[in-house]
């Protein structure tokens, strides 16, 4: 029993008798078979269907094998098409290098085995299916991982609106009924009034603790009048929070942005801050938020750190989270149609994200 | 004649700790409350307070579009901004729109002495431009 779906096989012959018997050896395998008596009926197929397999004749009128492998490997679409040639002459090994250099995955030669045919067909075929399985698999959780970034960040603007709305008011409230007692410390004892004191700056504390949980979790200002406030008075927390020296750069002309590009931005602005406080060791980080042409914001975070490890040459993570963050905002922007852009050497690592924007920027605060 | 406050916040509990800080001052009386903008901007026409304090974060319209749409009516009034979320950028956009204050609820202690300076040694009168800054206060 076959659960899976069939596979095109394109056979391309100038000669129907060998057609014929193509396809009586291949039949078994239960794909669909494809019959070309030319090089350009072949290309026709190739433009309206996905091809996994092409077995061709290298010796055709007109177009022969070799030419038509060229053309097929000149289409970005058609680079991956297994290619397998057959052929009763050109049998030397430069022939065969010949066919390899063309993408060939392989060259028969006649008479052909039945079995082995077979056996080498299936190999393509199966690889043709488990590629497009993991592409739509890729694709699936490409699309998961969106919404678990969409849900993670509702969940967190919850959170930070829950704190707002219950907590907040409490401590609002304390501060005014202390500052009422402050007024009245000559009626207290020296005793009570230190005691207030004391109350006094435990609620300053508790106060500055929730707002800081409250504004990581989710910026307020950012819903309230938009990304360039948010992230400014984010830059100025984390700066007084690790000591970090942060310079902030943004362009005044960039307006209110759709509501997903400016979590989007914001959270990959604070990730590359985190990181730097966390793996880089540097004292300083700058933040430039600029429209680099029509239609495109560029978000740059730099830093003077000691730069990422890399692996084969390219900066990659010195640890889970990191990896995570990377990846969480490679994914982001991803969805948003933009790019991440990673320079690090031993002098520092610069992080550049170009995000498009779908109308033109108007400053509208 | 008493300077009239109108109070606008979307907690219950935050407006009942507001009377009772500034009616602690017996000149002071709160004329009207509001918990959000739209509401606010009602009260602000029909019953010319003196004094607006104001939430920032509430349903519908924030506390800045709300300052913007009231100082369009009545410039001369000061409204003071009050705010968990106080910072010197929230407090540039609060002024640009007619806030002449901003408080932090995280310290609200500077709050009553703030209003005395933004109403000037006559208190019933409302304050004159330029008194602004004596009271700025923001828990960064």
């Amino acid at each position: 029993m076959r659960e899976q779906e069939k596979v095109n096989i394109l056979m391309v012959d100038d000669q129907p008798g060998k057609l014929l018997t193509y396809e009586a050896i291949l039949n078994e395998l239960g794909e669909n078979l494809i019959k070309a008596r030319s090089g350009k009926e072949a290309l026709d197929h190739l433009l309206r269907t996905d091809i996994a397999v092409v077995l061709m004749d290298v010796s055709m009128p007109e177009l022969d094998g070799f030419q038509l492998a060229d053309m097929i490997r000149q289409h970005p679409r058609f680079q991956k098409i297994a290619i397998i040639f057959i052929s009763a002459v050109h049998l030397t090994d430069l022939d065969r290098l010949n066919a390899y250099q063309r993408g060939a995955v392989d060259y028969i030669s006649v008479p052909v085995v039945p079995e082995l045919l077979r056996a080498k067909v299936r190999v393509f075929a199966d690889l043709h299916r488990k590629t497009q399985q993991l592409e739509t698999l890729n694709r699936d959780l490409r699309s998961l991982s969106a919404r678990l970034l969409a849900m993670q960040d509702e969940e967190r603007r919850r959170i930070a609106r829950d704190l707002h709305d219950s907590i907040g008011p409490l401590i609002a409230a304390l501060s005014m009924n202390n500052g009422m007692l402050a007024q009245q410390t000559k009626k207290l004892g020296p005793d009570v009034a230190d005691v207030l004191q004391q109350n006094n700056q435990l609620v300053e504390q508790l106060s500055k603790d929730i707002r800081t949980i409250s504004h990581l979790l989710h910026p307020p200002l950012l819903d309230e009048i938009g990304l360039l406030p948010a992230i400014k008075m984010f830059a100025e927390g984390f700066a007084e929070r690790s000591s970090v020296k942060v310079d902030v750069e943004l362009s005044p002309e960039i307006g209110r942005l759709p509501p997903h590009v400016e979590i989007s931005v914001f959270r990959v602005v604070q990730e590359c801050l985190t990181n730097v406080y966390r793996h880089s060791g540097s004292k300083t980080a700058s933040i430039k938020i600029a429209p680099s042409q029509d239609k495109q914001l560029t978000v740059q975070v730099r830093d003077e750190g000691k730069g990422m490890p890399r692996t084969n040459g390219v900066p990659s993570s010195p640890g889970s989270n990191h990896g995570v963050g990377l990846r969480g905002m490679r994914e982001r922007l991803r969805e948003l149609g933009g790019t991440l852009e990673i320079k690090s050497s031993e002098n520092g690592t610069t992080v550049i994200a170009a995000v498009p924007v779908t109308k033109p920027m108007v400053k509208n605060i | 004649m008493r300077t009239r406050f109108l109070i606008v916040d979307d907690s219950e509990l935050v407006r009942k700790s507001l009377r009772t800080v500034l009616q602690a001052n017996p000149d002071w009386e709160i004329c009207g409350e509001a918990a959000d903008g739209e509401t606010a901007l009602k009260l602000f026409r029909e019953l010319h307070p003196n004094v607006v304090i104001l939430d920032f974060q509430m349903p519908g319209i924030n506390g800045i579009e709300t300052a913007r749409r009231m100082s369009e009516v009545a410039p001369a009034v000061p409204i003071v901004l009050f705010t968990q979320h106080a910072s010197p950028d929230l407090e540039r956009h609060a002024r640009e729109a007619g806030v002449r204050s901003v408080v932090s609820k995280t310290n609200a202690f500077p709050m009553v002495g703030m209003i005395e300076a933004l109403l000037g040694p006559a208190e019933s009168e409302p304050a004159a431009e330029g008194s602004a800054d004596s009271g700025k206060g923001h828990a960064g």
